[in-house]
């Protein structure tokens, strides 16, 4: 039935690009958005959306352990990751990215830019090999340089943690794009990072709230404590 | 032919000459000056239409004593379609300055002023018509040195002088840049004329192409006004007298026009890499969208008639440039279509652009003053006037059912068809320009409503325009000829494109009027991709309009009205309770004040018994000229510094160092003759 | 010829009669959210029925560019009707303009309503012009990029051709992101130019959010009553716009009565859904700031852009 596995074929390519799609939107979404709490969770549904871009891939390549890596993915990312940030951020008294350095309409512009040259840069490489998830290779550098900018753009610390937690999805996605995923026991041990560096900024923020607690250092690298003080 | 030229050019020097001729006979200078300028421009009129029709270019010769120089003309379908548009603005402005100039009288010499009116003409005239590039640029200097003194009318007023200074020193700056554009091509081609240049324009290495490209770009852009290059255009278009502002900034501009086209696509056949294109794309948007965003800024009318010119001529550039790019990428219909589009638009503007100047030399005339916040009202006060006024605000923001929407919509097709080109970057690239073309589109609108809605409607805000009457005649007929222009190069690309077609065929060698006209010439179409019929849309709008008058009688009966003061709160509405231009373009200046960047400052002076009671508030708000003060005051301060020095160096106190410096002068020169 | 002319007809019909229920159908939406039992679907027709038939208080400071523009919104607004297939998918007027001219169509209506708000010379009239103009010209961009996204997975701008082939499964099932991209930026552009709610509260006088409200503040009779019609329309007009480009599921493709019938019936349903769904977000959703403006339309340019990109990209 060729005509039926065509189809079964065109089904997955789409279901690829409406999950990228959503991917980079919420990439987007970080970008634009001031509420530091819903910054963490639409991190926590781009994760979402490349676990099941992963598992997707993993249906359409047979390359089985990448659905470990989308269930972890689904485990740490969308859900353990997230919970602990939330937490963080429950327990700061800044709720809010006040007064970002870059303006959110010019963020945005920028962020498309980026985008256009990810989308050049990435043309080269394209040509190489005709894998499923060519177009996840642009996404994917999209993803790093937006998670990137998000880190020089942003002030609060939550918010450059997110950009960082962006950036390792973007990489997460170019490994997917260019090689299936890594070796299993590498992705492990990215994952496990990850999951070690979430907790330390979790307790970081605390920490940083509990010593801190009438000082108003004006300079202080994280602005935070400043603004916590009563 | 040759007669119809003589009798043109007789014309002109009888324009230039005769008004001399009666010192203090100023109705009668005036009438002659401004009157053989009209017959003059109606003969042109004649020549551009034998010149767009005939199949073979008319060319004449003059051999001269002057090495290199030689006095030839050739008119073919661009110089046609140029001698056309000066001509046909020329007319309009001419007719105009008959009611305009008595203005002047016995504030200025009436003879000079007329006078070097015709030289500016008919050096206009000559320039699109020179066949040689030495005699191009002796007319190019004409045409800069006579809008110079045209500008510096009223030389007594300081500011006017400085804008005079600043437009002399760019225009020479452009002018030396062109000098190097022929330079480069004299050397390959080995003589001054543009039949050599043509015919060797294939043979010139890339690298000198990129320099003639580059110095091209730069030597007529400065006379376009694209941004960075745009500084004077703001000071010296406003201070001329009107009817040789509109002149100025309706066609003047468009002689760089015809200069790029010439040496892109005449000399250089068309053949360049596809960045020249990118970067004359590029170079068009920054300049639409600078150019509209300073307009809404200015409340001096003129001003922001003349940053709306650089607007427009961004415009016409994105349409060039998008032909440059499909040229370079070998769709030839495609880059017909992006020239048609850029010089469609050219004629637009060349149209609108001097209706608008002429009618804000009305109010200027009417009320004496330039600032919008001392209008208000003048649609009560000068009916026709304002009417014409609306035509042309109506094109310039680009709406249906007037010329400027057909440009605009040709330019939007010709980007947007951008889809074919094999490369992902210009993909992308080319429809954010058309993103960018709609936001200075719209901006425009904006600008246009500011600027008739603030001037001719509800009260007037200052007592000449509470006095104001409407112009004489002559100056009327001006503006309704124009206005009417608008109608009909909106209602008619039936019959523009066509010719628009034959003008760019001459380069492109395609021809694509069939294809973009269907349904017998009722629509225009691009592609399959797109299509749009003036005239329907014309006959709907007036047609629905019809029909809402016939539900309002039909429904309503009888119209009831009665006139009452507007509601104030309860208070009786005053002018000072009216919007200022100012205050309509403060959400838009917020909004980008990343451009802007507005500086506001407010002192207030409180009274002394209590600091709740002011005596006194001064309210500044500016924006930051910015090409001004970051790129061009720095240049300008090395200059000083450079030659601060120099002068330290060479007013020694000794005459030994002077003979020291001759005599080493004398030898160098001697080394690099030997 | 006869057959066109009818079918001209009755879309104008269709666009005339449909436009005041539309408004009504949100109002009412509305007023159930907010657990009221609101006026009939219906009461918009009797409000303009009743406002044709008063008396017309004109400003004394105006001029005639006040009594001329109700006409020229009226019928530039219905000329934009009339370019959108609504329940068939070849209009005979098809030819007069693509989308990008029935952008331009709406532009002059707004034009003219932006200097009728500047000719009764109160402040109100002028602020409600200064902010439209601002509104109208920063949604420009997104509204042509997502144009061209639209086009660019049609094949064309012609609105009857983009209808024809999405309704005929024609070049949208195989790229759905570029065209959902594309509808997200329409929508949020459709709000914005038509001065719904994150954007502009058309039920509020409240001199310091009102826009629409403010310019047309001193009209009132029969030139009150076409502005309002003329609004309404232009509401309309954007959601045909984004049903039968998104979803124009059932449009007539054949000029036969059975289909033309069911074409209507589908439009009906289709355009009173999305009237429902604008009319929950009006309830739950707040209404910007006007400066926060730049950050919807930027965030619409930025889907559009990506509907570019994205049809670029999975092109190959």
């Amino acid at each position: 039935m060729p005509v039926f596995q065509e189809l079964i074929h065109d089904v997955q390519g789409q279901a690829i690009n409406v999950c990228s799609m959503f991917l980079l939107l919420s990439s987007f979404a970080i970008v634009a958005q001031r509420s530091l709490a819903s910054c963490v969770s639409l991190y926590a549904m781009q994760s979402f959306f490349l676990g099941f871009t992963a598992m997707v891939v993993a249906n359409a390549s047979g390359v089985h352990h990448l659905y470990f890596a989308a269930a972890l993915n689904f485990l740490i990312k969308a859900w353990l990751i997230p919970r602990i940030l939330h937490r963080a951020v429950d327990r700061l008294n800044v709720k809010r990215e006040v007064e970002p350095l870059v303006n959110i309409p010019s963020s945005l512009l920028i962020c498309g830019g980026l985008m256009i040259l990810a989308l050049y840069f990435s043309q080269p490489i394209k040509q190489i090999g005709p894998l499923l998830t060519n177009d996840s290779l642009a996404l994917g550098l999209a993803i790093v340089f937006i998670g990137c900018f998000i880190m020089i753009s942003r002030r609060k610390l939550v918010t450059q943690i997110v950009g960082f937690l962006t950036v390792e999805n973007g990489l997460f996605l170019l490994a997917t794009a260019i090689t299936y995923g890594m070796p299993l026991i590498v992705e492990l041990g990215v994952f496990f990072d990850i999951l070690v560096a979430a907790l330390i900024f979790g307790v970081l923020l605390h920490r940083i709230q509990d010593t801190v607690e009438s000082a108003r250092p004006a300079e202080s690298r994280f602005e935070e404590v400043g603004e916590v003080a009563p | 032919m040759t007669i119809l030229f003589l009798s043109i050019l007789f014309s002109y020097l009888g324009g230039i000459f005769l008004p001399l001729c009666f010192p203090n006979r100023e109705f009668i200078q005036n009438t002659m000056a401004h009157g053989l300028a009209s017959v003059a421009c109606l003969l042109g009129l004649v020549l551009g239409y034998e010149g767009l029709t005939d199949p073979e270019p008319w060319h004449i010769a003059l051999s001269s004593n002057i090495p290199l120089l030689e006095l030839s003309l050739r008119l073919d379908r661009l110089a046609a379609f140029f001698l056309v548009m000066i001509s046909l603005v020329g007319l309009a402005t001419s007719v105009y300055a008959l009611g305009y100039v008595t203005e002047y009288y016995g504030k200025v010499s009436m003879g000079t002023l007329g006078s070097l009116y015709n030289g500016f003409l008919l050096s206009m005239t000559l320039v699109v018509l020179a066949d040689n590039a030495f005699f191009f640029l002796i007319l190019w200097e004409l045409m800069s040195v006579t809008s110079y003194f045209l500008v510096v009318t009223e030389h007594e007023k300081n500011e006017v002088r400085y804008a005079g200074l600043f437009y002399l020193v760019m225009t020479h700056i452009g002018t030396a840049f062109i000098i190097l554009t022929f330079l480069v091509l004299f050397q390959n081609a080995e003589s001054f004329s543009f039949e050599a240049f043509r015919q060797s324009g294939h043979t010139v290495p890339e690298r000198l192409g990129t320099v003639v490209f580059l110095a091209a770009l730069i030597g007529f852009g400065t006379k376009a006004g694209i941004v960075p290059l745009h500084v004077w255009l703001p000071y010296a278009h406003p201070t001329a007298p009107s009817h040789v502002s509109a002149l100025m900034s309706g066609v003047m501009v468009k002689t760089a026009i015809y200069g790029l086209i010439r040496v892109y696509f005449d000399f250089l056949d068309g053949e360049f890499p596809w960045w020249w294109g990118v970067v004359v794309l590029v170079v068009g948007t920054v300049s639409a969208l600078l150019g509209v965003m300073y307009a809404l800024m200015q409340h001096d009318l003129k001003k922001l008639l003349a940053y709306s010119s650089v607007e427009n001529i961004g415009i016409i550039l994105m349409g060039i440039g998008a032909g440059m790019i499909f040229s370079a990428y070998g769709f030839p219909e495609l880059a017909a279509l992006g020239i048609i589009a850029g010089l469609y638009h050219t004629l637009n503007h060349a149209v609108f652009k001097s209706l608008l100047f002429l009618g804000a030399g009305s109010l200027l005339y009417a009320t004496h003053t330039r600032n919008m916040e001392e209008y208000g009202g003048l649609l009560k006060r000068m009916p026709w006037t304002g009417l014409f006024f609306l035509i042309g605000a109506v094109a310039i923001s680009a709406l249906p059912p007037t010329n400027g929407f057909v440009s605009e919509w040709l330019i939007f097709q010709n980007l947007f068809l951008a889809y074919q080109i094999p490369d992902i970057l210009l993909d992308i690239l080319l429809p954010i320009a058309a993103a960018m073309l709609a936001l200075s589109g719209g901006l425009a609108l904006a600008c246009f409503a500011k600027a008739f809605g603030i001037s001719f409607l509800a009260l007037p805000r200052g007592s000449h325009a509470k006095h104001a009457q409407e112009t004489p005649i002559p100056m009327r007929i001006g503006l309704g000829g124009l206005a009417v222009m608008c109608l009909v190069l909106g209602m008619g690309p039936i019959f523009v494109i066509p010719v628009l077609d034959q003008v760019s065929a001459e380069f492109v060698g395609v021809s694509v009027a069939e294809r973009i006209l269907t349904m017998d010439g009722w629509a225009l179409t691009t592609a399959n991709f797109a299509s749009v019929s003036m005239p329907a849309l014309a006959i709907m709008l007036l047609a629905l309009s019809g029909v809402g008058l016939l539900f309002a009688h039909l429904l309503g009966g009888k119209l009831q009205s009665r006139s009452y003061k507007t509601w104030g709160c309860g208070l009786n509405v005053t002018s000072r309770m009216e919007y200022t231009a100012t205050g309509f373009a403060q959400p838009i200046k917020r909004m980008f004040s990343t451009v802007y960047q507005p500086t506001i400052k407010l002192e207030s002076e409180m009274l002394e018994e209590s600091r709740y009671f002011a005596k006194r508030k001064h309210f500044d708000s500016y924006i930051t000229p910015f090409f001004q003060q970051y790129l061009y005051e720095p240049v300008v301060n090395i200059f000083l510094r450079m030659s601060d020095r120099l002068r330290n160096m060479t007013v020694a106190h000794e005459l030994n160092l002077y003979l020291g410096y001759v005599f080493a002068a004398l030898l160098v020169v001697l080394l690099l003759v030997r | 010829m006869f057959g066109n002319i009818c079918l001209i007809f009755l879309q104008m019909v269709v666009i005339l009669g449909v436009s005041p229920f539309v408004v009504g159908l949100i109002r009412k939406v509305k007023a159930w959210l907010q657990c009221r039992k609101g006026p009939s679907v219906f009461q918009p027709y009797a409000d303009l029925r009743k406002i044709f038939c008063k008396e017309a208080v004109i400003p004394s400071t105006t001029s005639w560019i006040f009594t001329i523009t109700p006409y020229i919104l009226f019928g530039s607004t219905l000329a934009a009707g009339l370019l959108v297939p609504a329940f068939f998918a070849d209009m005979p007027l098809g030819f007069a303009g693509n989308i990008i001219a029935l952008v331009y169509l709406l532009a002059l209506g707004t034009f003219f309503l932006i200097l009728a708000g500047l000719d009764a010379g109160s402040a109100f009239g002028g602020m409600g012009s200064s902010r439209e103009a601002l509104v109208a010209s920063v949604t420009e961009p997104a509204m042509i990029l997502s144009i061209f996204a639209i086009g660019l997975t049609a094949g064309s701008t012609n609105l009857n051709t983009i209808v024809h082939r999405t309704a005929l499964f024609q070049g949208v099932t195989t790229d759905p992101a570029p065209h959902l991209l594309a509808l997200g930026a329409l929508f949020i552009v459709a709000l914005a130019e038509t001065g719904r709610v994150p954007v502009d509260n058309p039920a509020t006088h409240l001199e310091l959010t009102m826009i629409h409200e403010a310019m047309i503040l001193d009209y009132s009779g029969r030139y009150l009553a076409l502005v309002e019609w003329a609004a309404s329309m232009k509401l309309l007009v954007f959601l045909s716009l984004l049903v039968n480009i998104f979803a124009p599921w059932g449009i007539a493709v054949e000029a036969t009565a059975g289909a033309m019938t069911l074409g209507l019936v589908a439009y009906l349903v289709k355009v009173s859904a999305l009237a429902v769904v604008i009319g929950i977000l009006e309830c739950t959703v707040a209404k910007l700031r006007l400066f926060r403006l730049s950050e919807l339309l930027g965030a619409a340019f930025i889907l559009a852009l990506l509907a570019v990109i994205f049809f670029y990209m999975f092109r190959g």
